[in-house]
């Protein structure tokens, strides 16, 4: 579960957390497009790798390389099966460079969601037209995966001291166990989003039609500048994409 | 026996959760821990059994290191019953839920079968054996979670809040079977909040603060120190502000009072009728 934690917002002073979520959105959305729109080794390294001064720069590489750690099982899963089953012609060579892409996914989304605060995110929505209860809804579902992440914890405390191993046994066995954890899981928030659906109503959710907000986002020059450059970044490499042909040490496969 | 030597732990690095914990709970004890929220009490008990283990210092389960055992070997001897019974439950049967512990801690299925009907015996819970855990009420749930634990027979019973939603005539059962466990020389801990159901049924009472022992003795000793009471944000017991209240009219109600017997005594002595 640990690598939920990239996804997670953390309180820092960063240039990163100082940008408009809006800009942020674009870049976040430019570099996903990127890493799915190539399918090699190389540039999908590359993407990654310019990711990463991004991530220093938000002060959260630490936190980024402990939740990849804790990614690699899935990573070696995705590997292995895909190196297994696939079809194409050199199936590690393409399994390695799917890895690479869902790291490179994962943390295109991570810059944005480490350094959106909820609230900065639903204020963003709704500046750009999303309707409150959307955006609300959206912001909540952000606010509640620490919460569910600690549920997750002392559910897992109770079933081990119910004798359930969680590191112990074949994968079959692991995967057996992942049950006893779910299940609760899914039913405490369930009653969770109950209760909560509730307390909002008592408390005249959607009472009146027309919003005010204290806070508004002002779009500064950086901001643009962020914005700019993501479209600029995303034009160029469709184009490349569809008009240029990669140099060879681009399109590099593994022997196997 | 239960002996926890200067425990320190912290979750984050940051913040301290325990701070040198020292206790020895022997076999057969009533206690209660106590105190604010935060103070490192539930960290307390999730060492006992292995899930959490110490940054420092040692927990002794029994004569042997608890370094040494597996969560699941411990969970044998220590048996923890949480606060929220909702994070345990997931099979659609209670007796398949009270089985599927006792099958993990190395019970055969005709032993495990003989437990759990025992158990849901025992508990009043006979009726709901075959019922989905998922659509009892909250009290029900909560005393299944307990039935859980309880089948398994661990030798050491810790409770987190067990009294928490539960009615009074619920509390004053799960106080009689928590006493006649004890009678069959079953260790009892309990966490809670709740004054007057430790003094009625716990000879001793842990009071912690801030990751420390603040008070570790006898219960009327412990909740009648307004230190203590004041530390731990704890609500003095009604029966000792009647104490004081008496006392403060007729000085010779003594000013610390822990039983109900002794303030019936104390009040049928200024009333002059004999008991």
């Amino acid at each position: 579960m640990s690598f939920l934690e990239v996804f997670q917002y953390t309180r820092q002073e960063s240039l990163v957390h100082n940008l408009d979520p809006r800009s942020k959105m674009m870049l976040a959305f430019t570099l996903a497009a990127i890493s799915l729109l190539f399918l090699n080794i190389v540039p999908l390294m590359i993407i990654l790798m310019a990711m990463i001064p991004l991530l220093a720069s938000a002060k959260s590489l630490r936190r980024w390389a402990r939740s990849m750690k804790g990614m690699s099982y899935l990573l070696l899963f995705i590997i292995i099966f895909n190196t297994l089953l696939s079809t194409v012609s050199n199936p590690f060579s393409h399994s390695i460079a799917l890895a690479i892409r869902l790291l490179a996914l994962m943390t295109s989304f991570s810059i944005f969601f480490l350094t959106v605060h909820p609230d900065q995110l639903a204020q963003a929505l709704i500046q750009m037209r999303v309707r409150f209860e959307f955006a609300f809804a959206m912001s909540m579902a952000m606010r509640y995966v620490p919460t569910l992440g600690q549920e997750a914890y002392a559910i897992m405390d109770a079933q081990k001291a119910r004798g359930v191993e969680l590191d112990k046994g074949n994968v079959l066995k692991r995967i057996r166990n992942i049950v006893p954890i779910i299940v609760p899981l899914i039913i405490v928030s369930i009653r969770r989003a109950l209760s909560v659906a509730e307390s909002m109503e008592s408390r005249g959710f959607g009472a009146s039609e027309n919003r005010t907000y204290m806070e508004l986002l002002k779009f500064r020059k950086r901001d643009w500048a962020v914005l700019f450059a993501s479209l600029l970044l995303l034009v160029t490499s469709i184009y490349v994409r569809l008009f240029v042909p990669l140099p060879a040490w681009m399109l590099l496969q593994l022997p196997f | 026996m239960i002996l926890v030597e200067d425990i320190h732990f912290s979750y984050d690095g940051i913040y301290t959760a325990l701070q040198g914990v020292s206790l020895q709970i022997e076999k057969g004890e009533r206690v209660a821990i106590m105190g604010t929220n935060g103070a490192g009490k539930t960290t307390l008990i999730k060492h006992m059994n292995g899930l959490l283990r110490p940054q420092h210092g040692r927990v002794i389960v029994d004569g042997t290191d608890a370094k040494s055992l597996s969560i699941a070997e411990l969970s044998r001897t220590v048996g923890l019953v949480w606060q929220n019974p909702d994070h345990q439950l997931f099979l659609d049967s209670v007796r398949k839920e009270i089985e599927f512990g006792l099958k993990n801690l190395g019970f055969s299925p005709e032993e495990a079968n003989e437990q759990c009907t025992q158990t849901l015996k025992n508990l009043g819970l006979e009726g709901l054996a075959e019922r989905s855990p998922f659509a009892l009420s909250g009290g029900e749930r909560k005393r299944v979670a307990l039935a859980t634990v309880l089948a398994t027979e661990p030798r050491v019973l810790a409770l987190d809040e067990p009294t928490i939603g539960q009615d009074a005539h619920q509390k004053e059962r799960l106080a009689s079977m928590l006493l006649d466990l004890n009678e069959r020389e079953r260790t009892v801990i309990v966490v809670t909040h709740d004054v007057e159901f430790v003094i009625e049924n716990f000879p001793r009472t842990i009071a912690m603060a801030d990751g420390r022992i603040v008070a570790d003795g006898s219960t009327s000793s412990v909740l009648s120190n307004e230190d203590v009471l004041e530390r731990c944000s704890l609500t003095p017991p009604q029966l000792t502000v009647a104490a004081r209240a008496l006392h403060k009219v007729f000085p010779q109600v003594p000013e610390r009072l822990a039983l109900l017997s002794e303030l019936e005594n104390a009040v049928s002595e200024i009333l002059g009728v004999v008991p």
